[in-house]
């Protein structure tokens, strides 16, 4: 089975091939009309893969790969006139022992425009018996005519034999540059899409070309005992800062490990590990993100060279991601500090604290009266306004106590903003948490009232009706209870059913304003978590330079005619910016709650602490 | 139709078995069916006044919830003192349990295993959650409606009366959400009394109505039947009575309710009993007579 069969050749002139239609059985049903069926006897197609800067290039040798398995040769460039065999043979084996790929010299190319003598071409016929390869390809260009030729020579045979022969054009530079990205097998039946087995095949031509990437990293000036035309790096000199760069980032690198180890010991030290400590380093999210970024900037300075292409493209992404941030945090920082900005923030901070209690004091007051009509238990009402008023009043007394000391802790807190934008807004919120303390606790309180009532009633409701929970067994079990079990539990149902209306009221506002709360955090998180996780540098590669990523291949029809051998020409069809950014996405740490709807709504139905707090289950482990 | 047996096959003659090849359809059965018909096989021939006897004790329960709504209405008009209630009850619960001891000459005591400190413990709890718990109580339905609290009440008592343990072996029956359902309405009552004190003694009152007096009823029941028709008459006559300070018709009505109670359902149900056609045969579900219970430990 070819990678590319004759069949693609139907369609018209310049019209592009999905690469998806290059399976035998897609090409049967672009069986052409006019010319004779006589092109479907299953021959092997072969196919040439020829660079295209190479089409203008003298009369020479053709140097490439073999591919046996799918018939095709990759050709990687042309040695030019003259040359000794033996040079070229050695240069071959060179090049080989670097690259891993089995080059060969494939046949010959003439380019008949330049071609003086006509003997020329039998010359070239007898190249083949000197580097003998099996077929051996000839290809050459007619003066005048936009017609190619292309013949290969048997040895069986010993007469050049026309078979079916295709022209593929592709573009040295960016194949070579270029990462195949495989689709997903599952899309294998849709038009347009290349098919697993297709794209292996297309890999081994992108793998081939980029490997034999040290045939064109050679210098342009470097006069090597043969002469080759390819495409042409711009070589050593001329990406000197590059080099330059490259040289000095040993160092810096090794410098700033070792920096970053100190920090993370420092970090990883024993004062931190005693518990007050330890949990309030486990509840800050400027604590989790530093660390994150930590591990990044670790991850970026290590010595060890990158193992493979994805942990490149990795590094980099991280890389553009931490320089982003910081770019992103600085200027916020110069925007901060010019103009008293922070001053005139600290001085409305208060008055917003100030605002936000008084509001919840006026709530406290409407639910203490008979809000919305509803039947309250009234001394209950009124033991509980006033706790949570008296509440109230401490936390707003300790924020006046803070006052004057706020436009200072903003100020240095502030500083934290060249350490990146996602630590100034992780900072933010948690600023946000530490000010809305006080709903967080009515929040509490609301919640472990209401969830006592409801785990009271449940059980007082199977004593009610003479059940047990047997927990044993998992199930409700019938049960013989004292006379005295049984009023004393009555007794509590009744109490319980009647105050529950109060409690489920105050349980119902307050965790309404804790979600409010948890609403702006989660939003605040997931603007962090964009900046973290967002493949910056392959979303910017993807956008400059878009053949560096490639999720398959298209094919453009040059010419076709009779007799003649097809010739296509080879486009790269680059990846959407969904799987890019699907692809490369960075891992980030999550804290987001990971209850669906309804397993929430039950948490909150019976009382259950919701986000952030840890789960009864896990406090148990 | 049955399909008509072959000749050959009455030689051979029908068997009531499944295990063995006949020429019969499965459904087949001989002339012989209908011998084995009994009927009102498990009917039993009461006796009337044995059933009136009976009776006692669903007329008992009526006058307890009366007795209770009675002595509440004259605790929420305020002319019951509670301290006077309260003397009453006392004296009565000690008399009660004395005589819980004397009617059996102990021997019902003796097989519970239940002892003197249990009783006085239980006392204790009884009398101090609902002291501690009374100013609650006193608060605790101020916001609700007040018809709200007399629908919930009557519910309860329905279902404590629904509920009750008459005797009967039913389904239905459940002693623990009968009391449970006659505290829960007791304790809705008692919190539309004006005072913790009223709210406390009516609570108090509710366990001895309906928690102690049908246990010391059990008991005069089973050892001193004549007692206990004495007991029986003279409590429905106090219920009259105090039902008839506050309303003549509803004393009417009530003494028509335990009259019907006590001697036309007794009368209806022999009256019907003669009716009554039960047939058992062969066809019945399979009975297990044995006990199983050895094959189950």
């Amino acid at each position: 089975m070819g990678l590319l069969s004759g069949g693609a050749a139907e369609a018209g002139q310049g019209q592009a091939i999905p690469a998806g239609l290059l399976g035998p059985p897609r090409s049967r049903r672009l069986q052409p009309q006019g010319s004779a069926p006589r092109s479907w006897i299953p021959t092997m197609v072969l196919k040439v893969f020829f660079p295209s800067c190479c089409s203008s290039a003298d009369s020479g040798l053709l140097i490439g790969r073999w591919i046996p398995e799918q018939n095709s040769a990759v050709i990687l460039a042309v040695v030019h006139f003259p040359f000794i065999p033996f040079q070229v043979k050695q240069y071959l084996s060179e090049v080989q022992k670097v690259s891993q790929v089995d080059i060969v010299v494939l046949g010959t190319w003439c380019n008949n425009k330049q071609e003086k003598e006509e003997n020329l071409g039998k010359f070239l016929d007898d190249l083949g018996t000197i580097f003998s390869h099996e077929p051996w390809l000839q290809i050459s260009k007619e003066k005048g005519s936009k017609f190619w030729s292309c013949h290969t020579l048997s040895r069986q045979a010993d007469t050049p034999t026309e078979d079916q022969v295709i022209l593929v054009y592709y573009d040295q530079r960016k194949v070579m540059l270029s990462r195949l990205h495989p689709p997903e097998i599952s899309l294998d039946n849709q038009p347009g899409v290349i098919t697993a087995p297709d794209a292996s095949k297309l890999a081994a031509v992108f793998d081939t070309v980029a490997k034999s990437e040290v045939l064109f990293m050679t210098d342009r000036y470097d006069d090597g005992p043969i002469k080759l035309t390819h495409w042409q790096s711009e070589g050593v000199e001329a990406s000197i800062i590059v080099e330059l760069a490259k040289q000095a980032s040993v160092p810096v690198c090794m410098l700033l490990t070792g920096l970053l180890s100190l920090v993370s010991g420092l970090c990883k030290s024993r004062i931190f590990k005693f518990w007050p400590v330890s949990f309030i380093w486990s509840k800050l999210s400027t604590c989790e993100q530093v660390r994150y970024r930590l591990e990044h900037l670790r991850f970026v300075f290590s010595n060890q060279k990158a193992e493979n292409q994805n942990q490149l493209m990795r590094k980099a992404n991280i890389f553009v991601s931490l320089l982003v941030d910081v770019a992103l945090g600085i200027l916020l920082l110069s925007w901060l500090y010019r103009k008293n900005r922070i001053g005139q923030l600290a001085d409305a901070l208060i008055p917003v604290a100030d605002h936000v209690a008084r509001e919840l004091q006026d709530l406290l007051q409407w639910l203490m009266g008979v809000p919305a009509g509803l039947k309250m238990n009234r001394a209950l009402d009124q033991v509980l306004g006033r706790f949570f008023l008296y509440h109230i009043h401490l936390w707003i007394s300790y924020i006046h106590l803070l006052s004057p000391f706020i436009e200072m802790i903003l100020w240095y807190v502030g500083l934290s903003a060249c350490l990146g934008l996602t630590v100034v807004l992780s900072i933010l919120s948690d600023i946000f948490a530490l000010l809305t303390f006080h709903i967080y606790c009515f929040y509490v309180y609301g919640a472990r009232l209401y969830c006592l009532k409801i785990y009271g009633l449940s059980s007082l409701w199977r004593l009610f009706r003479g059940k047990k929970w047997n927990v044993l067994r998992q199930r409700v079990d019938s049960c013989s209870y004292d006379l005295d079990q049984l009023f004393i539990g009555t007794l509590l149902f009744t109490i319980l059913l009647f105050l529950l209306p109060t409690t489920a009221l105050y349980y119902l506002v307050f965790t309404l304003l804790r979600l409010l709360v948890v609403i702006v955090q989660g939003l605040i998180h997931l603007l962090v978590d964009l900046i973290d996780s967002l493949p910056l540098y392959s979303i910017g590669l993807r956008f400059c330079r878009s053949y560096r990523l490639a999720a398959g291949v298209k094919f453009r029809v040059l010419e076709q005619e009779e007799g003649r051998p097809l010739r296509l020409l080879m486009q790269i069809n680059p990846l959407s910016y969904g799987s890019v950014v699907q692809t490369y996405r960075l891992p980030t740490y999550s804290c987001y709650p990971k209850d669906t709807w309804g397993s929430l709504c039950k948490k909150l139905f019976f009382g259950e602490l919701i986000y952030p707090w840890k789960q009864k289950g896990d406090k148990q482990d | 139709p049955y399909p008509e047996p072959s000749v050959r096959c009455e030689v051979v003659g029908w068997q009531k078995v499944l295990y063995e090849r006949q020429p019969f359809p499965d459904n087949y059965v001989d002339q012989r069916f209908l011998e084995e018909l009994r009927k009102n096989v498990s009917a039993r021939k009461y006796q009337y006044w044995s059933v009136v006897f009976e009776s006692g004790v669903v007329i008992q329960q009526l006058c307890s919830v009366c007795v209770f709504l009675v002595i509440w209405w004259y605790m929420d008009e305020g002319l019951l003192a509670p301290q006077w209630l309260f003397g009453t009850g006392l004296a009565s619960s000690l008399v009660g349990y004395v005589l819980f001891d004397l009617i059996d000459g102990g021997t019902g005591r003796k097989k519970s295993g239940r002892t003197r400190w249990a009783d006085l413990k239980s006392a204790l709890v009884f009398i101090t959650f609902t002291y501690g718990f009374s100013p609650v109580l006193k608060t605790l339905t101020e916001s609700v409606s007040t018809d709200t609290i007399y629908a919930m009440s009557v519910f309860m008592l329905l279902g404590h009366l629904i509920f009750f343990d008459y005797g009967a072996n039913a389904a239905i029956v459940s002693s623990t959400l009968s009391l449970n359902m006659a505290i829960f309405a007791s304790v809705c009552l008692a919190s539309r009394l004006p005072r913790s004190l009223h709210a406390f003694i009516m609570v108090t009152f509710a366990i001895q109505i309906f928690a102690l007096w049908p246990m010391l009823q059990k008991k005069l029941k089973a050892c001193t039947p004549c007692s206990y028709v004495g007991v029986t008459l003279l409590f429905a006559l106090s219920a009259l009575v105090g039902l008839l300070t506050i309303s003549g018709v509803g004393a009417i009505l009530f003494a028509l309710l335990l009259l019907s109670i006590s001697c036309l359902c007794p009368y209806y149900l022999i009256r019907l009993q003669l009716f009554k056609e039960n047939i058992h045969g062969p066809w019945d579900e399979a009975e297990i007579k044995e006990d199983l219970s050895r094959f189950l430990t």
